[in-house]
């Protein structure tokens, strides 16, 4: 790329004539304003000591410290397991493509550099030895998971099939493993965020799915059940119904019967998740041309069948990037635990901020922008990862 | 043949039709002969030989063409879309092996008789029976007749999620109960018989029309279906694809397949077909041999749309 080049192009898209010259000229200097401010906020004047003193606050709240090799080993399963399933179903691999270790770092790079940088954020937050053996047993579990999903790859459906399933049943395993003995309660931070959310939007989406199914129905009862369930709920604001899942339910139901805040806060992110599930799965329900039903009746297969193999799969394929947004907002809207005393990370920056040495210092700006970095490494995750998969998806159809 | 006057058909369909054009042409003799063959009309004739003995008015005189078992009898079919009347008492017998081809203008109700035969529309009066199997609202019923009937549709239709090898096999597996190996052996050899078993494991999306309306036939017949229904199967083609297709449907139709063929490709319907059926406004007009049908149409309303098309 010689100079002159350089100047064809600057003159083509920048400076074609005065006012584009000044419209690009006007805009460098916001941007550059904007950049000087925040990279002056991160590396200069902002005062990081609050986050680094809390951040194991910020990352589980008051979660047993004796009992955080449980959660190290939460996090290599999950590292493992995800980068398994990926690689598992990953088309290069698949294919048998050889890929060249540079352009698979380069790949990782482009899609996970989010996950990236908040790694090294953390890492650099760090002061013990611990965090460091959790990063690398995580990493080395990465690793591990992407090189057995790409034996199992070329593995027959059965395989793969039983492999997910007992994927699965680790997962539920871990969960009552995490919260053995320990009591919901005790959850915190990002790591109370991430399992409400995950919680949530394994359990909406099954029921969003058949409350969108019900509400089709050719059955009176179960429609208009199911309009009800939908309607009633998206009516309603999340923070009403988190509140009253933790202050409103002992009116009808003695203390002792109820379950913990924590269970009673996924009960209600799952009603309320599940009915924007519900009707965005009616749309991708109703964009499915009828011909594709009548075809499958014509072949004999039954009602169900016809839902299940060819109006179902179709449906959530071209739901997918609106089900993601909802999942991201899900996730986003575990946050609204703090107004029920829950420790997740906006309650953490609040109370820090009251701790004796930062008391009165003005650290909000710190605080929650941690908070905020945290929030979109994994809201900018999943709808980068969405967007590959419609892509995929979308590849040899229509 | 030159005497028969199958007009005892059409009047049959257009008294009770009160938008047909025929009727106001039809002299008053006629309409009296009409009501004579009404009695014999509604009844179907058990033997087929009975049938060569009756006259050439004989709403089912036509049977006597192919003489075999009847495998799909539509006796005074109605069928109503809110308050248009878009079939009226319809009256077709097809017999086990044989081609008949529907033609007529398009809104004449082609695609919707062959959709009441497989239940995709619900008939409102009358008898359908396929197979010895009556139509009915009991879903035993209307599942077993699905099995045994296949249907093209113009649109192709395919499963645009699954590879054509699973658009095949689905059903196997799913209705009959085939394993998979055993579907996919039988979906390979009739890959191989439509001539695109090299596409088995793409997309539909990445074929060509006419290899997509292939792999549809494939699908249907992937079932063992006694009956083919062919609604407009080469309409949606380009023109250079629609022999490719017509020529699947002619292999076909020579293995002995029983089909019901809505199209309006006549050259189609004077080669392949056992007989024509020729529908305007919601009723059977005129019913015959191709030789029969094009050379010597009996209908003024035929020979009208023969005028237009030929």
């Amino acid at each position: 790329m010689t100079s002159t080049t350089w100047r064809v192009w600057l003159r083509r898209n920048l400076f074609r004539n005065l006012r584009d010259g000044i419209i690009t000229l006007l805009t460098a200097f916001i941007a550059g304003w904007i950049l000087w401010k925040v990279l002056r906020f991160v590396l200069i004047t902002g005062r990081w000591e609050i986050v680094e003193r809390n951040l194991a606050l910020f990352m589980y709240g008051r979660y047993p410290r004796e009992d955080l090799w449980r959660i190290t080993l939460a996090l290599c399963v999950a590292a493992f397991v995800t980068t398994m399933l990926f690689s598992m179903w990953s088309r290069a691999d698949r294919a048998g493509v050889k890929r060249s270790p540079r352009t698979m770092l380069g790949e990782i790079g482009r899609r996970w550099w989010p996950l990236i940088v908040l790694g090294i954020v953390l890492l650099s937050f760090v002061t013990t030895v611990g965090p460091w053996i959790a990063a690398c047993a995580a990493i080395s579990c990465l690793f591990a998971g992407a090189l057995l999903g790409r034996a199992l790859s070329s593995a027959p459906v059965r395989i793969r099939g039983s492999a997910v399933a007992v994927t699965m049943l680790g997962i539920v395993v871990l969960l009552w493993f995490l919260a053995d003995g320990l009591g919901w309660d005790d959850w915190g931070g990002l790591m109370l965020s991430l399992y409400l959310a995950a919680a949530g939007m394994v359990l909406s989406f099954p029921l969003g799915v058949l409350l969108a199914i019900g509400r089709q129905s050719s059955m009176p009862i179960i429609r208009s059940l199911s309009i009800a369930a939908i309607e009633i709920t998206r009516g309603v604001p999340l923070v009403v119904l988190i509140i009253l899942s933790s202050e409103g339910l002992g009116f009808f139901f003695p203390q002792d019967v109820l379950p913990g805040k924590v269970v009673r806060v996924i009960v209600v992110l799952t009603i309320f998740t599940a009915a924007y599930v519900a009707e965005i799965v009616r749309g991708g329900l109703q964009s499915v041309p009828n011909g594709q039903s009548e075809a499958a009746a014509a072949l004999g297969l039954s009602p169900t069948r016809i839902t299940a193999f060819i109006v179902l799969p179709q449906a959530l394929g071209n739901v997918i990037p609106a089900l993601v947004g909802q999942f991201i907002s899900l996730f986003k809207d575990t946050t609204l635990v703090s107004i029920i005393g829950l420790l997740d990370v906006i309650s953490v920056s609040e109370s820090i901020r009251k701790q004796s040495d930062f008391k009165g210092q003005g650290l909000v700006a710190e605080t929650l922008v941690f908070a905020g970095l945290l929030f979109w490494v994994g809201s900018s995750t999943l709808s980068r990862e969405s967007r590959r998969m419609e892509r995929r998806l979308g590849v040899g159809e229509r | 043949m030159t005497d028969d006057r199958p007009d005892a058909a059409a009047a049959d369909a257009s008294s009770t039709s009160d938008v047909s054009g025929s009727a106001r042409e039809r002299g008053p003799a006629q309409f009296s002969d009409d009501d004579n063959d009404d009695g014999d009309g509604s009844h179907l004739p058990d033997d087929p030989d009975a049938v060569r003995h009756r006259t050439p008015s004989d709403v089912f005189a036509d049977a006597t063409l192919v003489s075999g078992e009847p495998i799909v009898v539509v006796e005074d079919m109605n069928k109503y879309f809110g308050t248009f009347h878009a079939l009226h008492d319809i009256n077709l017998k097809v017999v086990k092996g044989e081609v008949v081809v529907v033609i007529g203008p398009s809104g004449s109700g082609k695609s919707t008789l062959i959709r009441c035969i497989n239940r995709l529309e619900e008939h409102d009066s009358g008898h359908i029976t396929v197979d010895g199997t009556e139509l009915t609202h009991d879903v035993r019923n209307i599942a077993a007749i699905r099995r045994e009937t296949g249907m093209v549709f113009q649109s192709f239709n395919l499963f645009p999620h699954l590879t054509v090898l699973d658009n095949i096999t689905l059903a196997p597996r799913q209705v009959r109960k085939m394993s998979r190996a055993d579907a996919e052996t039988a979906a390979m050899a009739l890959l191989e018989k439509v001539r695109i078993l090299e596409q088995a494991n793409k997309y539909p999306g990445q074929l060509s029309g006419g290899q997509q309306q292939r792999v549809a036939i494939a699908r249907a017949l992937a079932m063992q279906p006694k009956i083919m229904l062919f609604d407009e199967p080469t309409s949606a083609l380009d023109p250079e694809m629609i022999n490719e297709v017509l020529d699947t449907m002619k292999a076909l139709a020579e293995t002995g397949m029983t089909m019901i063929v809505v199209t309006h490709e006549m050259g189609f319907a004077r080669e392949v077909a056992d007989r024509v059926v020729f529908m305007a406004d919601g009723s059977i007009v005129e019913v015959g041999t191709p030789e029969h049908f094009f050379s010597n149409p009996q209908e003024s309303r035929t020979r009208q749309f023969l005028a237009q098309i030929l």
